[in-house]
């Protein structure tokens, strides 16, 4: 019998179903659809702001989530211990090595990077892949921001006004979209995928080349290639002479997919089934234990019999809450007890932009030291199979902390440490 | 005509976040810009055609394949092929139905009328005077990988022929063989009888006809409702009685399952029946082997020591099932099969989709995926697909032949020629 089966295939799901497949579990992911990751910047935010409403970005994120969990003890980062926390980062440095996408911090050790946004603001991230790290904003280089006539969502003058009134030096050029394709409607995606071509490639580089001037690093939509990315990079940066690097665009974002894809592929290649299009509706527990999930299918329930089950859903943004026009807010599969507000007036604060963030995103699934889920009024497991992590615990708000592939890796990791005992318990 | 509802699909419409993951997954988008991805075509352009619009806004959806690789990724559950597909009927009830689709969708009616003379209508049909011929006058193209008919009889023909051959037992399972095995592949019916047999299942096939997906996909809802509705007077029965339905091609239990009564909105007992009855092969396979009753008396499918190598490509119509891959489950129980999964999306052919001259290009380009993929498994001379015109298609676009996963398996019970296709008995 399966010995894990992982519900969710975001960041933390993959991470989870990582960490369980080294050690030695038989695991499977099950998921709606493609994970969170989708959406990402493809970088590893691990605490961007402390507190939430502060407007200078954390330095050092490991150093500030030691008193960030002073003051919030129910914060997911307090179920860790700072050497886990490193640990799980390591984890997923490593894992993204093997999988050919390798991501690298500051180079000043535990510093956070400041990356530009694709509107130009700064962006504090711990951990960033290749392509991004020339454009941490630190560095003294002037930028050249290159966008393309009819791309949508990218538009480099606004990048660089806003990265100027940061103080950073900044000019922007246009170059024609025919330069990759003279297809209509291409989304980035697609125009990465184009751009895996090496005619296509070497067009650019001929562009790029006639527009940089000496000493200048060049800023382009994140759109550099998708299989062949490292390639495509490295040889735009050959022909052209000058640092390169990716700012992420608007969702579906490139960096995050590809991240997607190089996590999804290597975890296959070390036995871990992932399935997409299975959406669980419903579960069979006693005696304490989740003994199946069930998946919805074209004609009758699928039966997924497991020995332990790990929900890694997602919060309201990843789908793994559920709520209507009456203030109900639910967990989708196990009805655990959350701690979101069941009224629809208190899921909101008047302001959309409140500094100080929106309840609903606050909220989730509360857990022990385990990261199993708990009843609030007794405090003990649910049930005494099942475990969460990532964006669906509470107390954390990944938005306006920038903690949310921080939570989902470190969560991740430790909570299937837990379940295998392989762990000296948080006590925090 | 039939009105066209927008009963179930209606509700998951309001789910759409925009993210745009759909078009970036969707194979057809890529390699043309005649379509414009699922987003716009789906549940963007959807909401111009709410509440009793006169006209379809996007004509473009025709150029949708329906694999359904959008409902797949999407993180919100839209059910963007459905939408797409009851678009297309609105055009067809708009603007009638070309008569290269009207012919496309009469599967059962080609079939039957070349099974009259198969020779005569093999030839007929595979030359390439009539080839060009069909491309210029109806819009097929040339090259698509039309099947040729039997010249064996039937599969309903053998099942009579070997009727005292066949096993007699308390447990029985009724077969759905699909227009594809009954005129074309009937040894795919008789790799799946010896399969059941094996495993001491009495296999009934009672009269049915064509499930009608043919016609669904080009629009055509009237003409598919009267074949659904034949099914379930013929089948619902066996259903309720308590047999499983179990069928070889993913795409007719499929429309059995769930197109059908979806699309043509059917929630009376009789569908909800034979939807709730009815199974792919290895799915219920899958489920005698969870309970421990399936058959692994298995023996080594190549003559030799060495391992078979054996290219995997999971039909789209799996995705539609929401099953995972039972195939590939059971496959991986015989002995020295070396499987090799393809996360390839689509062979390109969906259904009738490349058969049609003018998307043929993109069907072949969707296709490059698969056969790229193919291609880079060294040893690989032979692959394995669930789903009819998937392998028609891949051998089209590898020039290596392709086979029905049941067809590896009982030949690995010892039961079936792989080389011959036919039943060893």
């Amino acid at each position: 019998m399966t010995q894990l089966i992982v519900i969710g295939a975001g960041l933390t799901g993959l991470m989870a179903a990582h960490t369980a497949a080294q050690a030695g579990l038989q695991v499977r992911i099950i998921a709606k659809g493609m994970g969170a990751n989708h959406w990402h910047a493809g970088t590893v935010d691990v605490l961007g702001y402390h507190p939430r409403d502060s407007r200078q970005p954390v330095r050092r994120p490991l150093e500030s989530r030691d008193v960030l969990v002073a003051e919030q003890p129910g914060h997911p980062y307090a179920r860790v211990s700072p050497e886990e926390m490193q640990a799980g980062l390591e984890a997923f440095t490593r894992l993204a090595q093997e999988a050919g996408l390798p991501h690298r911090g500051s180079d000043e050790p535990g510093r956070n990077l400041l990356l530009p946004s694709p509107v130009g603001a700064a962006r504090p991230a711990f951990l960033a892949p290749e392509a991004q790290l020339a454009g941490e904003l630190g560095r003294d280089e002037p930028m050249l921001i290159v966008g393309f006539q009819g791309l949508r969502d990218f538009y480099p003058q606004l990048v660089a006004e806003n990265l100027g009134k940061q103080g950073v030096t900044a000019r922007a050029a246009f170059l024609p979209l025919s330069l990759v394709t003279r297809e209509r409607d291409r989304n980035h995606v697609q125009l990465a995928k184009l751009l895996d071509e090496p005619e296509r490639v070497a067009g650019l580089g001929r562009a790029l080349r006639g527009l940089v001037k000496p000493g200048e690093r060049v800023g382009l939509p994140a759109i550099l290639g998708f299989q062949r990315h490292r390639e495509v990079l490295a040889s735009l940066v050959e022909q052209v002479g000058a640092p390169i690097f990716e700012i992420p665009t608007l969702p579906p974002s490139v960096p995050g997919i590809r991240l997607h894809t190089a996590l999804a592929r290597r975890l296959e290649a070390l036995g871990v089934r992932i399935e997409t299009g299975m959406e669980v509706l419903g579960f069979h527990g006693e005696d304490g234990r989740v003994l199946w999930v069930e998946t919805e299918t074209a004609a009758r329930p699928l039966k997924h019999r497991a020995e332990r089950f790990l929900l890694a859903t997602g919060g309201v943004l990843g789908g793994g809450f559920q709520s209507d026009h009456t203030g109900r807010i639910w967990e989708g599969i196990f009805h655990l007890p959350l701690t979101l507000p069941q009224e629809r007036s208190r899921w909101f604060r008047p302001r959309f932009l409140d500094p100080a963030g929106q309840p609903v995103f606050q909220g989730g699934v509360p857990v022990n030291g385990n990261f199993q889920p708990v009843d609030p009024a007794s405090g003990q497991p649910v049930f005494a199979n099942l475990w969460a992590a990532g964006n669906t615990l509470a107390h954390a708000d990944p938005i306006h902390e920038r903690s949310l592939e921080g939570v989902a890796i470190v969560t991740g990791v430790a909570a299937v440490k837990a379940m295998v005992g392989d762990r000296a318990p948080a006590n925090s | 005509m039939h009105t066209i509802s927008w009963h179930s699909v209606e509700l998951t419409l309001d789910e759409c976040i925009k993210c745009n993951i759909c078009t970036s997954y969707c194979p057809v988008a890529e390699v043309t810009d005649l379509f414009a991805g699922p987003k716009y075509s789906g549940p963007q352009a959807q909401r111009f055609r709410e509440n009793g619009q006169p006209h379809s806004p996007d004509h473009s959806v025709d150029y949708c394949s329906g694999c359904r690789v959008c409902n797949d990724v999407c993180p919100t559950g839209v059910r963007i092929a459905e939408i797409n597909a009851k678009a297309r009927a609105q055009m067809v009830a708009e603007h009638g139905i070309p008569l290269r689709n009207r012919l496309l969708g009469r599967n059962e009616l080609l079939g039957k009328a070349g099974s009259f003379a198969p020779h005569l209508a093999n030839l007929a049909l595979h030359n390439p005077v009539s080839r060009v011929l069909a491309e210029k006058v109806v819009g097929i193209a040339r090259e698509a990988p039309l099947p040729r008919w039997s010249t064996e009889g039937t599969f309903s023909a053998w099942m009579k022929r070997t009727r005292h051959r066949r096993l007699r037992s308390d447990k029985k399972v009724v077969y759905f063989h699909g227009c594809a095995t009954q005129y074309y592949e009937p040894f795919i019916g008789q790799a799946a009888v010896m399969v059941l047999e094996q495993n001491g299942y009495e296999v009934l096939v009672p009269p049915q006809n064509c499930c009608g997906l043919p016609m669904l996909s080009n629009g055509e809802f009237d003409a598919a409702e009267r074949y659904h509705r034949g099914n379930v007077a013929r089948l619902a029965g066996f259903g309720l009685a308590g047999y499983p339905i179990v069928g070889t091609s993913t795409s007719c239990t499929l429309t059995l399952k769930e197109e059908a009564p979806e699309l043509l909105d059917k929630e009376d007992p009789g569908s909800q029946a034979l939807k709730q009855a009815t199974w792919d092969i290895f799915e219920w396979l899958r489920e005698l082997h969870a309970e421990g009753q399936l058959s692994t008396d298995f023996r080594p499918l190549s003559p030799d020591e060495e391992r078979l190598v054996l290219p995997y490509h999971a039909p789209c119509q799996y995705r539609a099932h929401r099953i995972g891959k039972p195939a590939l489950e059971i496959l991986s129980l015989i002995p020295g099969l070396d499987l090799r999964e393809s996360h390839a999306r689509c062979c390109g052919i969906a259904g009738t989709y490349g058969y049609k001259a003018e998307k043929y290009p993109v069907a072949m380009d969707v296709g490059r995926e698969l056969f790229d993929f193919v291609a880079a498994q060294s040893g690989a001379e032979i692959t394995a697909c669930d789903s009819e015109t998937c392998r028609w298609q891949l051998e089209h676009g590898t020039h290596l032949p392709s086979r029905h996963p049941i067809e590896f398996l009982a030949a690995a019970y010892g039961r079936y020629d792989l080389e011959r296709r036919r039943a060893v008995e």
